[in-house]
This record gives structure tokens, sequence and C-alpha cells, in this order.
């Protein structure tokens, strides 16, 4: 593919392996690694082939069978629906973030960080209020439902809280962000020159985008998709909380394993298999993204 | 010089053990439910034996669990609802309570001691019972409702808020069908599928945390609640009626018991001694008003708060209780999680 790019990274110097002084300042990051990140996951994968005792204890004794339960047709059922409002969320935020990094990219320096701002601002207060501001706005009785009928749009009261309408909201809000930074970056690297010689060589404005301006901002999106599709997939208090607790999502059925149902090892086996299949997606794009390069 | 310094050392340890000592004496940890001790009962404790209460508080029996088992933190008392109190007892982890220092236990009713979960009233005392109330608002629902079979008629569709706990609604489906909730077997839940199938869809929200909100708030006209969070809507607003269901209900009795273990078991059976004081149990009453086990608290307790439906309902001292089900909880999990994707 002829997509034009920054020629930033050169590859003689990309490779240089880190030594002596270089290992001892990577070692607080990979001392955190390894405590917080592979330590826990290890003890998942061992907890995932262990079984629970009458009180919910893990007992150290080998079985498949937690494996063996992901198949059953219910939790495959639940996964592919996570996968579809994952999806869903995903398609939502880019459609809605690209155009929002991409303004906020090409405004001029002084106004960009207020607009960032604004972006940032909704973190400064916490998830759960903000749930719970989201519930009371569009409750039967909420904000939204009022307005909508006093403006007779509406005939009787909004029916959307509890339902996976009101999940898909509540997720399209949460990650919003995570779409919108990343492509902003991309946007805001943008040399103006390339967009004005695609236009110079006849392209229409269309062209321009398709050919030049998104190549380019590629990386932020791929970025943005992995930064809201991850986490969505696994979310648990959305559904809670704004969908009632109806309709599980395989978030949901993790955190009932190691609640409600104590059942650790099958949670944790879904876990491991989660992360495998994140492990696998992720390779498998970044491989071919690569090979496109 | 040398001796002196090792002398020196010696009487730093002895002062040492000495602190340790009157520190061990001076505190109990208490892990209990949120929302059910009152701060000024621990305060009052804490003012009279000078005893500390560090008071950490948990949202369900499971979480419980987890961290008791878990045996990152020393806790003296624990809270667990009697289910979770015959496994502990069965699993060896609880401390006997001596009982000649918790000369008042005949303050509780017997109709809550010697239950199957403690047959021999060794390990543990009755805190605050309750049976789950079904609360309709009779300014919205004008058809009387007296069970799950009403609730569920397919009439308040979109209208009802249920706990979310996998156990209550499978329990809820099997009393219907006049079956034994304590029996969570392959028959049992094949049964109740239907029937729950039906039920599911017609609730709005799940919520154990705070499903009187919604009520309040008139979302839904219908709940199916905890029976504390029951009787506070009835006290604030009478057009909440509070019953229990005709098909069958279950009366859950919520314990204090002392971990096997414990470092502070003395101070853990004043506190127990200290709270089945009626004056002081009657202030536990007041702020969390579930069903008070103790006799002589509901002496204090007024005519109206004796007559709140949903904190003392009619024949709840001889309701059955909850058994340990252990592994079967994965059915239920599967069950309720099946028959909530469905729909």
């Amino acid at each position: 593919m002829a997509a034009p790019r920054a020629s930033t990274d050169n590859s003689a110097g990309a490779k240089r392996e880190p030594r002596g002084i270089g290992w001892l300042l990577l070692t607080p990051l990979l001392g955190w690694l390894g405590l917080f990140v592979v330590l826990p996951t290890a003890i998942l994968f061992v907890y995932s082939f262990c079984q629970r005792d009458e009180l919910g204890q893990v007992v150290f004794s080998f079985t498949w069978s937690n494996y063996a339960r992901i198949f059953d047709p219910i939790y495959l059922g639940i996964f592919g629906r996570s996968l579809w409002y994952a999806g869903l969320t995903t398609a939502l935020c880019l459609a809605i973030g690209y155009p929002v990094a991409y303004f906020i990219g090409r405004s001029p320096p002084s106004r960009r960080s207020t607009l960032l701002l604004l972006v940032m601002i909704p973190f400064w207060i916490s998830f759960l209020l903000r749930t719970y501001a989201w519930i009371s706005l569009l409750k039967g009785e909420g904000l939204i439902s009022s307005l909508l009928q006093a403006m007779r749009l509406l005939t009787g009261p909004l029916d959307i809280l509890y339902t996976p309408t009101a999940v898909i909201i509540g997720l399209v809000y949460t990650y919003l962000p995570f779409m919108i930074l990343p492509i902003f970056t991309s946007a805001e690297k943008l040399d103006n020159s390339m967009i004005e010689a695609a236009l110079d060589l006849g392209a229409t404005p269309v062209r321009a985008f398709t050919q030049v301006i998104l190549p380019l901002t590629k990386p932020g999106i791929f970025a943005g998709v992995l930064l809201v599709f991850v986490p969505s997939i696994g979310m648990f208090a959305v559904t809670d909380l704004m969908g009632g607790a109806r309709v599980p999502m395989i978030g949901n059925v993790i955190q009932n394993q190691f609640g409600q149902a104590r059942d650790w090892p099958f949670g944790a086996a879904l876990g491991i298999t989660f992360l495998a299949l994140f492990a696998i997606t992720f390779w498998f794009l970044h491989d071919r993204g690569e090979v496109r390069r | 010089m040398k001796k002196r310094l090792s002398s020196l050392f010696a009487i730093g340890l002895a002062l040492g053990a000495a602190l340790d000592l009157s520190a061990a004496k001076k505190e109990v940890n208490l892990f209990g439910w949120s929302e059910y001790v009152p701060q000024d009962v621990l305060d009052k404790f804490e003012e009279e034996t000078g005893i500390k209460v560090n008071y950490e508080t948990y949202a369900s029996n499971e979480e419980m669990l987890s961290k008791l088992l878990g045996g990152a933190a020393e806790f003296d008392l624990v809270q667990p609802s009697e289910y979770v109190v015959e496994a502990l007892v069965k699993a060896g982890k609880l401390e006997e309570i001596d009982f000649a220092n918790v000369p008042n236990i005949g303050n509780i009713s017997p109709a809550y001691m010697h239950r199957p979960h403690d047959p021999e009233q060794k390990y543990s005392v009755p805190y605050m019972v309750g049976a789950i109330s079904i609360v309709v608002n009779t300014e919205r629902v004008k058809e009387p409702v007296t069970g799950f079979r009403d609730v569920f008629s397919g009439k308040y569709a979109g209208r009802i808020v249920s706990l979310n706990d996998n156990r209550e609604l499978l329990t809820w489906a099997l009393q219907t069908l006049g079956r034994d909730f304590n029996a969570i077997t392959p028959e049992n839940i094949a049964a109740a599928r239907p029937l729950l199938e039906k039920w599911l869809p017609q609730v709005k929200a799940f919520d154990s945390d705070s499903p009187k909100t919604k009520l309040l708030n008139g979302d839904v006209d219908i709940g199916i609640v905890w029976p504390g969070e029951a009787a506070i809507l009835y006290r604030e607003d009478k057009k909440f009626a509070c019953l229990l269901p005709v098909e069958g209900s279950h009366v859950t009795i919520d314990s204090l018991v002392i971990p096997k273990g414990a470092p502070h078991k003395a101070e853990a059976e004043a506190f127990i001694s200290f709270i089945l004081r009626p004056e002081i149990s009657v202030l536990i009453s007041r702020a969390f008003p579930y069903t008070n086990p103790n006799r002589e608290a509901c002496k204090l307790l007024t005519p109206e708060e004796l007559a709140n439906p949903a904190s003392f309902p009619k024949g709840v001292e001889t309701l059955p209780t909850f058994k340990a089900i252990g592994k079967a909880a994965a059915q239920v999990d599967k069950l309720i999680t099946d028959l909530k994707s469905g729909s």
C-alpha cells in the first residue's frame, strides 16, 4: 500500500537493546509488571484448573471441567452478546469520536488544550456518580423524558432505562474519551501539506479523506478501537446499574463467580480464556498492521 | 555496659509485651454487614468498656467468606446469615461461645434458638432476623396482591423491582410450586425453570443494594425486597403495603459468631452481651427496622413500631430457614444466568 507516512521511525535506532544503566532504569517497571501483572495472571491460571469445596474455597486438585463448562451454549451465547455490545459500542465511539478528535486536532493550538480539557473533565468525577447521573437523566420521570414530553415529541414516559439501549448509551459515554484521545494524537501530527498536496493533485475531499487522512490517522484509530473494545466487553457495572442487571454480559458472569456463586476456579477459567482471546486477536491485528506497512 | 544494654533491652521487651497486652485487651474487630450496626451502639460500648470496636463492613455473605477464609485479616466477630453459620460450623471455622460471659442470652426469643444451623446453640447468637417482603405501592396498584403468583401474573410486567440474588429467585419459584427450597436437585431446578422463565422478563430491574430507591422514585410499583428496606418504606409512607407471600417465606437469621482463633474472644463475648441488653438492642431496631429477636427489646418498642408489617410480619418466628447448599450454588447460578440471557 502506497499510503504516505511520516518517516519518523528509522529502523537503525529502533532495535537497540538496553544495557547496564538501561536495565537499572527498567527495574521498577519490570518489577511492577511482574508483581501486578504476571503474578496475578499466573495465580489465575493455576486456579482455573482447581476445584471449589463446600465453602467455596479453592481446592488444589486438577480438573479440566472449568474449561469444559465455558463451552456450554449458555456462556458462549453470553460471550457472543458481549462481543456484539462491545462491537457496537466501539463503532459508535468511532463514529462520534473521530470527527471530534479530528476537529480538536486541527484547531489552533491555543484552543486545543481547552477543548481537550472539556473531554477530560468528566474523568474528574467518580465513574459511579456519572452513571447515577445518567440514571436520573434517563429514567421514566427523569429530565430527558420530561423534556421530550413537554416538547410533545413523546406521549408517554421515556422507557429506555434498564434496557439494552441504556447499556449501550452507558458504554459509549464511558469509553468515548478513550477513542477521542488517541485519534486526536494522530490528527494533531497530521501534516497539512499532505492534504493540500492531495487536493492540488485533483483529489476530491472524500478521496483525500479516505486515501490520505484516514491512513495517516490509522495508528490512532487502532489504539482507540483497542482501548474501547477490550474494556467494554468485560464491563459489568454499567450492565448492573443502567441495565438493571437484567441481561448479563460476560463481565457479570465472571464477577458472579467471584461473588455470589463463589466459584473462583470457573471465574478464573473465564478470565484466562478471555485473556488468551485478546492476546490472539491483538497479535493477529498487530501482525497484519506491521505487514501492511 | 554490655550487661546494662541487655537488661535495658529486656525491660524494653517486657514493656513492649505489656503494652501489647493492654492494646490487645482494648479492642475488638467486628466484621459486619454494611448498614446494620448503628454507630451510637459502637460508641456506647467503647465508652462503657473502653474496648475499641474496629468495624469493617461487607455487602454479601459471599464477600465476607472470601475475606474471612482468605485469612488476610483477623476478625473477632462476624455476622453471617444462618446458612453460612451452618457451613462455617461444619468446616470447624468457629469458636464455641462461652455463654457464662453472655448471661443475657435468655433475652432472645426461643423461636430463633436451636435452629438447624446451630442445633445446640454453641456457636452463634441471633443478631437481627427477617423475612423478605413484597412491597406494593397501593396508589398505583389497586388490585390486591397476596404473593408471587399475583406479582408475576403479567399485569405488572416492567413495574417490578426484585433482589438480584440467584438463590432467592429460585427459592421463590420452588415455594410457589410447593417444593422444598433447600433441595437444589436437578428435578427441582427443572421444575422451577418454566416458572422463572415467565417471571424474570417481567422484572424491570434487579437490585440488591437499594431496591427501595426505585420504589420511592416511582420507577416501579411492586418490589420484592429486604425486610429492613420494606420497613423503612412503610415507615416513610403508608402507601407502601408490605406482606409476606402466601406461597411461603423463609426467615434469615443473621447471627454473631466468633471465628476460630479470634485474638479478642473475651471482648467479642462482652460485645455480644452488650448488644443483647434490651436498651441497646432497641437502638439497633430503630436504626435498622428488621425483626428483632430480642423479646425484652421488643417490649421497649412503640406499638407503632411493632405494627410495622415488614419488621414484624405475622408468623415470622415459625418460618423455616436456608440450609447450606455448598457446590449446588453453581447450578443455581447457571440456571439464573441462562434465564436472564434468554430474556
